[in-house]
This record gives C-alpha cells, sequence and structure tokens, in this order.
C-alpha cells in the first residue's frame, strides 16, 4: 500500500511536471513575440552564450574531429584495407552530428548550468518574488533573453563548430593520412549536399532553444539552500543532455525524408 | 484594509496555515510573532498572491485577492509592497537600477524625475547617493536590506509587508531597521505588517501582535495585553526581554 502511495505520488509530481514544462514553453513562446523587446538583455546574454562558449568550442570542436578522422582512418584500413573515403564520410558525420551534437552539449554544460543556478539562486532568495512584485513578468525578464539569445547563439556556435571541425579534419587528413586539401573537398562533395548545411543549422537552432528552457524550468522549481541549487543544476544539465540526444534523433529521422 | 477570513494553506499533506481569522487597520503597524515554520512568511505571501490559499478569503480593500490572475493582481502588488527575507536585489543592477526598477514599470516618468525618487527612497532609508552605481555585492548585507526597503519604497506602496526584516543583522542595524518601520509608518502613512522573532521590537512600535504556532492564531492584541498573557509560548517569548 505505502510502495502504491509512494508510486502515485512520483506518477502525479511527474504529470505535474510535463504541464509545467508546456506551460514555461508556451509562455515562452508567447512573451517573446509579445512588446517590450528587451533587446539590450538578449544582446548581453548573446554575449554570454556566443562570444564566452567559442573558445571551449573551437578547442573542443577541433579534437573531436581530429580523432573523428583518425579513428575512422584505422578502423577503415583495418576492414577494407583502404582509407580513401574518410574524407568524404568524415565530412559528413561532422557536418551532421559532430558539429551540432558537441556544440550543443558543450553548451549544456557551460551555458545551462550557469542559467539553471543563476535562476535557482534567484529562487532561493525571493528575487522571482521580488519581480512579481514589481509588475514584471519573470518569464519575460529571465527565460526570454537567455532563450532568444540561446537559439541566436545556437545556429552560430554551429555554424563556427562545423566550420572548424572541416578545417581540422582536411589539416589532420593532409598532415596524417597524405590527403591534399583537393582531394578532401572534391570527397566531401560526393558525400555532402547543401542540406546537410542547413539541417545542422536547424539541429543547433533547436538545441539552442532545449539549453534555456530546460535549465529555467529546473530553476524555477529549485527548492530552497545551496542543496536545492547544485541539485536543480545537475538535473537541468542531465536532463538537456538527453533531450538533446533524444531530439537529436528525431530530427536525424525527419531530415532523412526531406532528401 | 486586510482581512483573513477561515484562511487554510496545505503544501502536500502538510497543513501551514489552519483557519487563520484577522483584520488589519489602515495605518496600523501589525506584527506578526511566532517560532520558525510556524507559517508566517507564508500567511504573509498570501495577502500578494505570491501563494494561494487552500480554502478561505483574504480581502485587500473590498478585492478578494485570492481568486485574482496574475494581471489582476497587478494593482494589489504597486498598492502592497513586500520587503523580503533576503534583500532579493537584482545582482546584474546597480543600486540606482535597482530602486529605479519598479518606478519604470510602473510610471511613465523621465529619467530627472527617476533619479529624484530614488534619491528620496535612499534618503528615507538613510543611505547615500554615493552608493548608486555600486552593486549589491559590494554593500554590507544591512545596506543591502536598506536597498531593498527603499525599492519597495520608490513605487509608493499603501500597506508595507516586511518579512523578518531584521534577520541575520546585526543588534545596531536591527535597531536602526525597527526605527526605520515605525518611521516609514509614521511619515508616509503606510499600513505595515511585519512578520518577526523580535518581541522586543513588536512591544516598542507595534500597534498590534499576533502570536502564531502551528498555523493557529494563539494570542492577539495590545503590546500591553500580549505582556499579561499567560500562554507558555508567549512568556517564553517574553522571558527573553524581561
Amino acid at each position: 500500500m505505502h510502495l502504491m502511495t509512494a508510486l502515485g505520488t512520483q506518477v502525479t509530481e511527474m504529470v505535474w511536471a510535463f504541464f509545467e514544462a508546456v506551460d514555461l514553453v508556451g509562455q515562452t513562446l508567447w512573451q517573446a513575440i509579445k512588446p517590450p523587446y528587451r533587446f539590450k538583455d538578449v544582446i548581453q546574454q548573446l554575449y554570454f552564450v556566443a562570444v564566452g562558449s567559442a573558445p571551449i568550442v573551437i578547442f573542443s570542436v577541433a579534437f573531436a574531429a581530429i580523432v573523428t578522422i583518425i579513428e575512422a582512418s584505422f578502423h577503415m584500413k583495418l576492414v577494407i584495407k583502404n582509407d580513401a573515403l574518410v574524407p568524404g564520410f568524415a565530412a559528413l558525420l561532422i557536418l551532421r552530428e559532430l558539429g551540432p551534437v558537441v556544440t550543443a552539449l558543450l553548451l549544456t554544460s557551460r551555458v545551462g548550468a550557469g542559467i539553471a543556478s543563476e535562476v535557482g539562486t534567484m529562487k532561493v532568495t525571493e528575487q522571482i518574488d521580488a519581480l512579481k512584485m514589481l509588475g514584471i513578468h519573470p518569464i519575460k525578464f529571465i527565460v526570454v533573453p537567455r532563450f532568444l539569445a540561446c537559439l541566436i547563439g545556437g545556429v552560430l556556435l554551429t555554424s563556427l563548430s562545423n566550420g572548424i571541425c572541416l578545417f581540422s579534419a582536411v589539416m589532420v587528413s593532409k598532415m596524417k593520412l597524405g590527403y591534399t586539401t583537393g582531394y578532401f573537398l572534391s570527397g566531401m562533395r560526393v558525400f555532402v549536399e547543401f542540406q546537410d548545411f542547413l539541417f545542422a543549422l536547424v539541429k543547433g537552432f533547436f538545441f539552442g532553444g532545449i539549453i534555456p528552457l530546460m535549465s529555467c524550468f529546473y530553476g524555477f522549481r529549485c527548492r530552497s539552500g545551496a542543496e536545492g541549487v547544485g541539485r536543480a543544476t545537475t538535473k537541468s544539465v542531465v536532463s538537456s543532455s538527453v533531450a538533446i540526444i533524444i531530439v537529436d534523433f528525431i530530427l536525424s529521422w525527419v531530415f532523412s525524408y526531406l532528401y | 484594509m486586510i482581512q483573513f477570513k477561515n484562511v487554510y494553506k496545505s503544501f502536500g499533506d502538510k497543513e501551514v496555515l489552519k483557519g487563520i481569522s484577522f483584520e488589519v487597520k489602515k495605518g496600523e503597524i501589525l506584527f506578526i510573532l511566532g517560532t520558525s515554520g510556524t507559517g508566517k512568511s507564508v500567511l504573509l505571501k498570501n495577502i500578494v498572491g505570491l501563494l494561494k490559499p487552500s480554502r478561505g478569503e483574504i480581502w485587500v480593500d473590498q478585492q478578494e485577492v485570492s481568486r485574482l490572475t496574475e494581471r489582476e493582481l497587478f494593482p494589489i502588488r504597486k498598492k502592497c509592497g513586500m520587503v523580503f527575507q533576503h534583500p532579493a536585489l537584482f545582482d546584474s543592477l546597480t543600486i540606482f537600477e535597482n530602486v529605479a526598477f519598479g518606478i519604470r514599470r510602473h510610471f511613465q516618468w523621465g529619467l530627472e524625475e527617476i533619479r529624484k525618487k530614488v534619491q528620496e527612497c535612499l534618503k528615507a532609508v538613510h543611505l547615500g547617493e554615493d552608493i548608486e552605481l555600486k552593486k549589491p555585492a559590494q554593500l554590507s548585507y544591512g545596506m543591502q536590506k536598506r536597498v531593498s526597503l527603499a525599492r519597495t519604497l520608490a513605487v509608493g506602496p499603501e500597506v508595507l509587508l516586511y518579512d523578518e526584516p531584521t534577520t541575520g543583522l546585526d543588534p545596531v542595524t536591527t535597531n536602526a531597521i525597527n526605527l526605520l518601520i515605525k518611521e516609514l509608518s509614521e511619515e508616509f502613512h503606510v499600513t505595515s505588517v511585519v512578520v518577526s522573532h523580535d518581541i522586543q521590537c513588536a512591544l516598542d512600535i507595534a500597534h498590534r501582535i499576533i502570536f502564531l504556532d502551528q498555523g493557529q492564531i494563539i494570542e492577539e492584541g495590545s503590546p500591553e495585553s500580549i505582556m499579561k498573557s499567560s500562554h507558555p509560548l508567549v512568556r517564553s517569548f517574553l522571558e527573553e526581554v524581561v
């Protein structure tokens, strides 16, 4: 009986959480299109999201691309005794998956964790209640600028990340595998289509939207104390990462019908 | 001005307020005392719709607030300013911007008028203009609490709700804040509802005191009548003073 009650409470809480999340998304979209617009806040957040994250994204994706090329070459040589398809195949993998997903996961850990802890702290120190008392909509003030900045930042960083990945791939192919830039690019043209560039940006846009929404959601639900803020941050990073992987699957599946 | 009619509030299985009824008159300073976790802050937040009662009615100037939407609560929240337990200042904004925040939302004033009002409010809480460009983190906790009070005053509330305004402050600053509550009440003719543990301050400046224990009112009356109370909890509070 006790187990059933506990299970029932858990299910009820999950259902509530789901409706709260839907409500947050709905209100964020509504408040984003409704004036007044807080351009200054969006620009400030965009600086934090895009400019602040650029070094870590450049550094990480460059190494991820290098490892992809080296691993792909090693295994192709092992199985089919030839790595000539590596440039084209790797370029496709980079554009479709590596660039957008690694960038999004890096943004989750840097920007998402920051947003969740910031909003969580605002909640436990009653700043959100203070906003309401001053007649300011907390979603308009807190969520919307971060949401818009992450949407734009997601697209910009995905473009940057794909560029850096391809550049690193060209370099390592030249130095380690002995393929010229020309060979890499012609290999890439066989595998990669224009849609791949476009779909990468669409993924960046969606992933950019997931991060602030998840982070603010857990921030708003934060319980009091440092432990509460820590827990909200952890939950937001884990949930955002899982959501990004699931949405990546859904988008890839949808895009497969558009080629 | 404010009326609680048989108000209940639960969080899950836990019933925090159990049939609370009382009234606050215009211009009155009412202190709500009690041990931690008895529902004092919950009671205060119900007045301005930050929390909704599970049952019962809360009236603020002929309006039943528990059924109002966020939009409808806007004039109530303008009328009732709240000073939170934490200073609740916005870290990214300067002190000037913090105090001007509500003014910008509620009034269509020019920069010069806003500046004048901010200075006036900072002066009312005994703070100088020199802190205007500082960020909240650059001020002491006591000063942050005063800025928080200035921010609340800036929108011209008719009612001031204080949620443990002296918690975490040293005795000197505590005394200064308590005097400020009295001063503001006299100077701006605002109604004040103060949630506190500070029985000495309540006896000094309150017109009326309510004692809350486990979600229920156990004693209510003027400071003089409270002094004569025989309730064990009230007596243990009074022992502190004696």
